[in-house]
């Protein structure tokens, strides 16, 4: 129910047995099935979830056209930050592209395990600098790369993702239009 | 708010169980009924679908899958029977809110198999220690939730609980099931709540109110 959840923890830090069911004490153990809305835009974010198993998109929507601004698989963390962190309603929408198992954490848990747990805190402080660094990079990459390089990394960095999601969602993600990314795609397979 | 949240009911096709799902059903809610008797339970979403086509219901055949997949986990089982359920849950109700609706009567109603210093609700408390447990509906019956409304009066609805975020969950789900929410105190006022719920049950057999009756506070 955790194990993935702790097994990444340990990856950046060591856990004794007593931490590890102190920690577990605060998450919330929850099932979600494909399509189904774990946040919508709109309502306040109130837990940022962990992903044990399946698939999760986050996006925000346009005049009824979405755009996908993270795909977390296996291992990832999702969460409206803004919205958790200040309490203000959402500006995007999440769910689930598969059946999926999650470990959910409150906003009081996390404010309650920062406060408690500084291996919570140190682990928190890790995550969150990993994601501005991807973002950072995804940043540099749409503007300055051509498209055919932009997916050829997004192919070699997460060649998950392109197997379990389907393309019209990459390219919302990648901020093409459908058409454009299968041109790219198949001048590519060309090239090869 | 937008986002639907999954409720379980444990022990659906009971009186309370089949009452409650029904209401709920009507309120923007997701539905997931579980109970022993598979065959009655399939009954109870196909009339619950026919009274209410949009309605998001679904059977599950196991209550841990029910409960794993819930926001919400409501236990609308006897005080016997929720120790049991309790143990079974209590890993996939960690952080939840479980709403218990029990009255621990003994079978001559006049009395709680309890002791005074206790409630069933802080018993189940004891049992899920990580989870939220919310005293509520215990002092409704089944038939007020199909009128929530008697001799002009909407039926009051008692919750008593320990933590501020499940009370108003379970507030919501008061007023979902179209009764009005009166927020108790801690869980420890479970006490009073289920002794009102005896006094009722009671009151109700001593003057014959066809199981159609329920608390009101009269105020100016």
């Amino acid at each position: 129910m955790y194990d993935l959840f702790f097994k990444k923890f340990r990856e950046r830090i060591d856990l004794s047995p007593e931490e590890e069911i102190q920690i577990k004490s605060y998450l919330i153990p929850k099932k979600i099935r494909r399509r189904q809305y774990l946040l919508q835009e709109g309502d306040i974010c109130k837990h940022i979830a962990f992903v044990e198993k399946g698939a999760l998109r986050e996006y925000s929507i346009e005049g009824g056209t979405e755009h996908i601004i993270l795909f977390a698989l296996e291992g990832w963390t999702v969460a409206d930050l803004f919205s958790f962190l200040t309490g203000e309603p959402a500006v995007y929408t999440i769910d689930a592209l598969e059946d999926s198992e999650l470990v959910l954490i409150s906003k009081s848990s996390h404010e309650e395990l920062l406060q408690t747990q500084p291996k919570y805190e140190t682990y928190m402080r890790l995550l969150i600098t990993d994601a501005y660094i991807a973002l950072q990079k995804r940043l540099t990459s749409s503007i300055s790369l051509p498209i055919e390089e932009r997916y050829k990394n997004f192919v070699e960095t997460y060649p998950d993702i392109v197997q379990r999601v389907p393309q019209h969602m990459i390219a919302s993600y990648m901020g093409l239009s459908p058409e454009t990314l299968s041109r790219v795609r198949k001048k590519m397979l060309n090239q090869k | 708010m937008k986002t639907k949240q999954t409720i379980a009911v444990i022990g659906a096709t009971g009186n309370m169980g089949s009452a409650i799902s029904r209401a709920l059903s009507n309120a923007n809610y997701r539905l997931l009924l579980f109970a022993k008797d598979q065959a009655k339970l399939q009954t109870l979403v196909e009339e619950i679908r026919k009274s209410n086509v949009v309605a998001d219901i679904e059977s599950v055949d196991c209550s841990v899958n029910a409960s794993w997949e819930a926001d919400i986990i409501l236990l609308a089982v006897p005080y016997q029977a929720e120790k049991e359920i309790a143990e079974k849950i209590r890993e996939v109700a960690n952080q939840k809110v479980v709403v218990s609706i029990s009255n621990p009567l003994n079978t001559s109603f006049n009395g709680m198999v309890t002791e005074p210093d206790t409630s069933a609700a802080e018993e189940l408390q004891k049992q899920l220690p990580h989870s939220k447990v919310v005293k509520a509906f215990n002092t409704t019956f089944a038939a007020d939730f199909s009128t929530p409304v008697i001799d002009g009066k909407q039926v009051d609805s008692f919750i008593a609980g320990n933590h501020e975020e499940a009370l108003q969950t379970a507030s919501e789900l008061v007023v979902a099931a179209g009764f009005y929410p009166i927020l108790a105190g801690d869980l420890s006022v479970s006490r009073t709540l289920e002794n009102m719920a005896l006094l009722l049950i009671q009151e109700t057999i001593k003057s014959n109110y066809d199981w159609l009756a329920g608390w009101k506070v009269l105020h100016h």
